[in-house]
């Protein structure tokens, strides 16, 4: 006679980078079931924007995420131009391109050394991570900030790509083109890691349609569905993007852990390629269409409708919703779909038939992002952050500190010139 | 019907006259939204925004299923308020022919639902990848979504009192002394 037992992974697991619980039926070691219930960190983020002007949510909506905080700021900032018909000079365009590429090259990165950690392979998760330094230093260049960067705004970015940071930006499009191929090559031709991830975790092509899966996850199943290709936003009207599959690769689509391994990595290569694309091709003239932020906000004031942003984040799509009221200064309301969101969904058909120990790296596999899903974490920021070691660190103290290493690598990036 | 997203697109246009010719006065309202980009500013797609009647949402989504497979994103929504319009609006955001270049089209399906009967069909059957999004709605705004196997909550703690619908904006909405101020 056969028993089923549930057990829950998760909300706090070992294996799990935020919270989320996947309840498991088990017959053994093998899952028969699952459901998922997120909640553990919902925040009211969508909430919090009524009382907020929509300059203070560009804000607001870098919080929701600290990995893909800019494609967040840039889906709000796009559904509100959208209703309120603003445009953006092609500087602009290209600059917010760039920095799109940068944060999925960046999120790839984290992504698949993290993926390395969750099946044992501590070392290639220290190289992984060695590896995504370069990336975030160059997006501290650019913007001062590691994560955060606060670089979109209404009608354009509010930092130029001066001519120290287009080389910088070319001499790290040449580190990860040498050093990545090591790390891919590491892991995807070990056959210890496929053994964990081959056959792991599957989602098919057909399921993926039907669930809505969307991103590296659908694209890992078979889909050639991209953004950037079916609905060209940006300088991507001028990029031309083919979605990375499996097949093409590979011959085949497994659907499994290892194609959104492979799938991520070889988007990697593809980031590097546009970025040099958006460098070579930077338009002259103004990055921004209206620099005085008054005049802005007393535009969108006047403005009325509900607009739609739509972007390839590099999880997948991102879907904001924006509704502003005429004469009303703040947002009247805003919805945000991260694409965890739609990927979450499929988690329950990933599981069925897997052992309970591939459970923390298929609920990896799709990238979650549960305070994207969920909108907004907040920590007390004690003892995790690998600062504050002992003692008590004042705000200021840390603001201090932040900005000194900002200096430091600006002037290390620039060969001490000022910016 | 089979899972599979076409490999060939129509124009914005064609598809709004045949929605037209078959839904007739079903469609309240009909706004198309252009999407431009790159150096040259090109119109690079197009967003339609369709209010429908409520009994025409299921055939309007079907409709939509005859053309590609539809892409579901998510559901929005909004309290229209006391007064003439004491509805909750629900926008459904989809998108067809992905797999074209420049082909996607946005469909952003706008239906009332009265207070007095707050309903929708559930589209679970035609996208299990709704189910989030439809307990989301019934959650955050009271609708029921008929025909969804699970209602239980999904973002809300399992404490929470369901008498108060987070996104109202009347009585069932939060008070402001439950509301707490961050700064």
């Amino acid at each position: 006679m056969s028993t089923t037992y549930t057990i829950p992974v998760g909300p706090v697991h070992v294996g799990l980078k935020e919270p989320v619980t996947a309840w498991l039926e088990l017959d053994g070691e093998r899952i028969m079931g699952a459901k998922v219930r997120p909640g553990a960190i919902h925040r009211g983020i969508e909430f919090m924007a009524r009382e907020r002007s929509p300059i203070q949510v560009i804000y607001l909506s870098e919080r929701i995420c600290g990995i893909c905080s800019f494609s967040h700021a840039l889906c709000f900032i796009r559904a509100v131009e959208d209703l309120a018909n603003l445009s953006v000079p092609a500087r602009g365009q290209y600059i917010r391109t760039l920095v799109l590429e940068l944060e999925r090259l960046h999120s790839h990165l984290l992504w698949s050394g993290v993926a390395c950690y969750t099946i044992g392979f501590d070392s290639a998760f220290h190289l992984g991570m060695q590896l995504r330094e370069r990336v975030m230093d160059i997006l501290e260049l650019l913007t001062g900030n590691r994560v955060n960067y606060g670089v979109a705004t209404f009608g354009g970015v509010r930092w130029d790509v001066t001519p120290e940071l287009a080389k910088a930006t070319r001499e790290m499009i040449r580190y990860y083109r040498r050093e990545f191929t090591p790390f891919r090559e590491i892991v995807m031709e070990d056959p210890v890691a496929h053994a964990r991830m081959r056959n792991v975790g599957v989602l098919s092509r057909d399921d993926a349609v039907r669930y809505s899966a969307t991103g590296p996850t659908a694209r890992a199943s078979g889909l050639r569905v991209d953004l950037r290709k079916n609905s060209p936003y940006e300088a991507y009207a001028d990029i031309p993007v083919e979605p990375v599959v499996p097949q093409d690769y590979f011959g085949k689509t497994h659907g499994d852990v290892l194609d959104r391994f492979a799938v991520r990595v070889l988007e990697v290569y593809q980031s590097l390629d546009i970025m040099e694309k958006v460098l070579d091709g930077l338009p002259e003239g103004s990055f921004v269409a209206e620099p005085n932020l008054n005049k802005v906000l007393a535009s969108l004031k006047k403005a009325e409708g509900t607009g739609w942003g739509i972007i390839e984040a590099p999880r997948g799509d991102n879907t904001h919703i924006v509704r502003l009221k005429g004469g009303d200064d703040n947002v009247f309301w805003w919805k945000v779909r991260a694409p965890t969101y739609a990927n979450a969904v499929s988690w329950p058909l990933m599981f069925c038939g897997n052992e309970l120990a591939d459970a923390p790296l298929i609920i990896n596999s799709i990238d979650p992002c549960i305070s994207c899903m969920e909108r907004m974490l907040v920590t007390n920021g004690n003892g995790d952050s690998g600062i504050v070691t002992s003692g008590i660190i004042t705000k200021e103290e840390l603001v201090g500190r932040c900005r000194q290493k900002t200096f430091d690598i600006q002037a290390r990036g620039l060969g001490g010139t000022e910016r | 019907m089979t899972s599979k997203f076409g490999k060939s697109a129509i124009a914005y246009s064609v598809l709004i006259d045949a929605l037209k010719a078959k839904f007739g006065d079903d469609i309240v309202r009909l706004e198309v939204h252009e999407r431009k980009a790159g150096a040259a500013n090109e119109i690079q797609g197009h967003d339609l925004w369709v209010e429908v009647a409520r009994t025409a949402f299921r055939p309007f989504l079907e409709e939509l299923f005859t053309y590609d497979f539809v892409n579901f994103h998510v559901i929005s929504g909004d309290d229209m308020g006391s007064g003439a319009k004491d509805n909750v609006a629900l926008n459904y955001h989809f998108s067809l022919f992905q797999r074209t270049k420049k082909g996607r089209i946005g469909v952003s399906i706008t239906v009332q639902v009265p207070k007095s009967d707050l309903s929708m069909p559930s589209m679970h059957d035609l996208l299990p990848g709704s189910e989030y999004s439809e307990r989301e709605i019934r959650e955050m705004f009271g609708v029921d979504f008929v025909g969804l196997p699970n209602k239980a909550l999904v973002f809300l703690p399992e404490d929470w009192n369901e008498e108060i619908k987070p996104w109202r904006r009347d009585a069932t909405g939060p008070a402001p002394e439950i509301v707490r101020e961050l700064s």
